[in-house]
């Protein structure tokens, strides 16, 4: 098997957290011998190239940052330029996002399955996952092992049968968390969290509240 | 005050304000905003309108005083062409870039994850379409957009039931 993977983020390849589990998928690929080529969207001037191997291959995977509940805008601009092709090209998805239960990205997905049929190609699945916000701030070493859970996905992309297998549900993890899960975590978003956004934000160098009301509404003047 | 953002090639907004303006005295303030010529450039996840410039997105375009009417409207209605049965590309990247109104804060709300949002006042958000639209989908997308802005939805319509989308903005 040969995958063409496209990185469908709008960020920069060097900032991307998609690059990262990419790399992390790759991985568990060629652990099965199964060759890759990569391709990233964020830089538009590769859009011919990356439509070429969409055209020439039938093995494809698409993976992206949940925007909004579905796509970002970019990767719909750049799908609206993809000829239509036939059902011996399979289209499969990763969709990761920053929110971390499965229940957020399942609008998303439910895009996803529909979209092949409007390529004319066949769908492979879609691996879901979240909690993925902060892989781009941590260190490389740290990032290997956030990341590695997605090299066992690659092997088992490479047994053939998509994201369709048991594995591959349950990598997604819990569609809402328990009770006392959620109350602990609202307590670490009130306090630790807050710290620690607040922290990374200094080191951009950011020096007002992350809450700041830049345009206070004054609804009156509209 | 509603607020219309028009991304169609038909420009099916101005339809819309004219069905607006015959209401008569029930016609609500509203402004519409017809995005042909202007540069909106898409999201790029560079997270500075969280963690830099928090509430400021930094791409300099003609996107911030949209967002900026966004903000303040009651109803925002995204008006839109639809492909691959979803809103165009054209509105998505106006969607896609509304994250400077919510703060990178989390809390839980009905029992998910949310950001908390920078202000008080939260728009509600609707959609008219053109085209072959995915009228199940857009409808489960647009309930889940204005759920992320602690909002609600007002509903999706074709261009057909434009004066039913209007009713609602009255």
């Amino acid at each position: 098997m040969h995958v063409v993977i496209i990185n469908g983020s709008p960020r920069v390849q060097k900032y991307s957290n998609t690059e990262r589990i990419i790399a992390a998928f790759a991985k568990g690929l060629s652990e099965k011998k199964t060759t890759f080529e990569t391709y990233a969207i964020s830089s538009r001037k590769t859009w011919d190239m990356i439509r070429d191997a969409y055209i020439k291959n039938n093995e494809i995977l698409i993976a992206l940052p949940l925007y909004v509940e579905c796509v970002p805008g970019l990767l719909l601009e750049f799908l609206q330029t993809l000829p239509k092709k036939d059902e011996h090209t399979r289209l499969s998805f990763l969709l990761q996002s920053g929110f971390a239960e499965g229940c957020q990205l399942r609008c998303g997905e439910a895009f996803l399955e529909k979209l092949p049929e409007y390529l004319g190609v066949r769908y492979g699945g879609c691996l879901v996952k979240g909690d993925n916000f902060g892989i781009r701030i941590l260190d490389e070493e740290k990032q290997v092992q956030v990341t590695k859970p997605y090299q066992a996905m690659g092997k088992l992309f490479a047994e053939g049968d998509g994201f369709f297998r048991e594995e591959a549900k349950k990598f997604t993890g819990p569609e809402y968390f328990p009770l006392p899960v959620r109350l602990m975590m609202g307590l670490v978003f009130k306090t630790l969290a807050k710290k620690m956004f607040q922290k990374a934000a200094a080191s951009w160098g950011c020096s007002v509240p992350l809450d700041e009301k830049v345009w206070e509404t004054d609804r009156k003047g509209y | 005050m509603v607020l219309l953002v028009d991304t169609t090639t038909k420009h099916i907004g101005k339809a819309i304000a004219e069905e607006l303006l015959r209401s008569g005295e029930n016609a609500p303030g509203f402004e519409l905003i017809d995005t042909t010529g202007m540069h909106i450039s898409h999201c790029v996840g560079c997270n500075y309108c969280w963690l830099k410039t928090p509430g400021v997105c930094a791409i300099q375009d003609d996107y911030e005083p949209i967002l900026r009417k966004m903000s303040k409207a009651d109803q925002v209605w995204l008006v839109s062409d639809t492909h691959f049965g979803f809103v165009s590309w054209q509105t998505k990247n106006i969607v896609d870039r509304i994250m400077p109104l919510v703060t990178m804060y989390l809390k839980f709300k009905d029992g998910q994850m949310r950001h908390v949002m920078r202000y008080d006042h939260q728009p509600d958000i609707g959609v008219i379409y053109t085209g072959d639209g995915d009228q199940g989908y857009l409808e489960r997308w647009c309930q889940r957009t204005a759920l992320n802005l602690g909002s609600r939805s007002l509903g999706v319509y074709s261009e057909s039931n434009g004066k039913e989308a209007v009713s609602c903005m009255l």
